[in-house]
């Protein structure tokens, strides 16, 4: 059973920056085993500025190992009926540390701690309709 | 304008039916729809275990539409790095994980931290941005 993501990224703001093309298979920590668990894929509407819990870590109906090899995908898909405006954003972060903000169409593949209190938040910076997909891997406590 | 995409593919056998998303952008400076990013750090750094080092030696303008890319080249896969930003861990990376996110680069704390826990780990790494808060020499 395995997890593959696939990066590519081009570019022609350097001349010289042939791009990035990497895979990585997902695994548990420090070994070449398949990573076991995920949360399945998501979506989540926001309409308004408050933060929200994406992942709301010690409530995951399987526990998820701590500081190990978890990994979450996210992306801004827009108003969830095909409007992509590229003007609205959300501002991820973790443990109300924002990491970054994914404008419409955005998508990010970040690493996580799992640790209970280390939730992953959403905040949107406006009111309009925004939908984010998501799915977290993980390995079983 | 200065084009850059990323483009992902995410393949999944974990749940009864495989999972698969693809996904592209355009990486545009903050808020806008004309404008790409149009600046780019790139570089492979060796870290060796010990010190936490800022990965992002420069200073990003805050709050824009920064991307980071950060992939571990080791190849023993009991070797990883830490991820932290602001002090906040934000998880690992293995031997052959990467990470791509939007960073947002807040505020002076705000630096992308790495550590090494076990063995020296090849990263490379790319901050595509808008700006940058040269030091004076």
């Amino acid at each position: 059973m395995a997890t593959t993501c696939t990066i590519n990224i081009s570019s022609d703001i350097a001349p010289g920056f042939g791009g990035i093309s990497e895979s990585m298979t997902l695994t548990q920590a420090g070994t070449v085993t398949d990573i076991d668990s995920t949360t399945g894929f998501q979506r989540r509407k926001l309409s308004a500025t408050a933060a929200v819990d994406l992942v709301t870590m010690a409530s995951e109906l399987i526990e998820p190992k701590d500081s190990v090899a978890s990994k979450i995908y996210i992306r801004n898909i827009g108003d969830g009926k095909g409007n992509i405006d590229k003007s609205v954003g959300v501002t991820i972060g973790v443990k109300a540390e924002p990491i970054g903000k994914l404008f419409g169409g955005d998508w990010m593949m970040m690493p996580l701690t799992c640790i209970d209190t280390d939730d992953v938040t959403a905040t949107p910076a406006t009111d309009d309709t925004v939908v984010l997909e998501f799915v977290m891997f993980y390995e079983e406590a | 304008m200065a084009t850059t995409t990323a483009a992902v593919t995410l393949t999944s056998d974990l749940l009864s039916d495989n999972m698969s998303v693809t996904a592209s952008t355009t990486c545009m400076k903050a808020g806008t729809t004309a404008d790409g990013l149009d600046q780019i750090e790139y570089a492979i750094v060796e870290i060796a275990t010990g010190d936490q080092y800022d990965l992002v030696c420069s200073t990003p303008t805050a709050s824009k539409g920064s991307k980071l890319y950060v992939k571990n080249h080791s190849i023993d896969e009991t070797y990883y790095v830490e991820i932290m930003i602001d002090s906040q861990a934000i998880g690992r990376l293995y031997a052959g994980d990467w990470m791509f996110i939007p960073a947002d680069f807040h505020d002076a704390n705000a630096d992308v931290e790495i550590t090494a826990l076990t063995g020296t780990n090849k990263i490379e790494y790319a901050l595509l941005h808008e700006g940058t808060a040269l030091t004076a020499s």
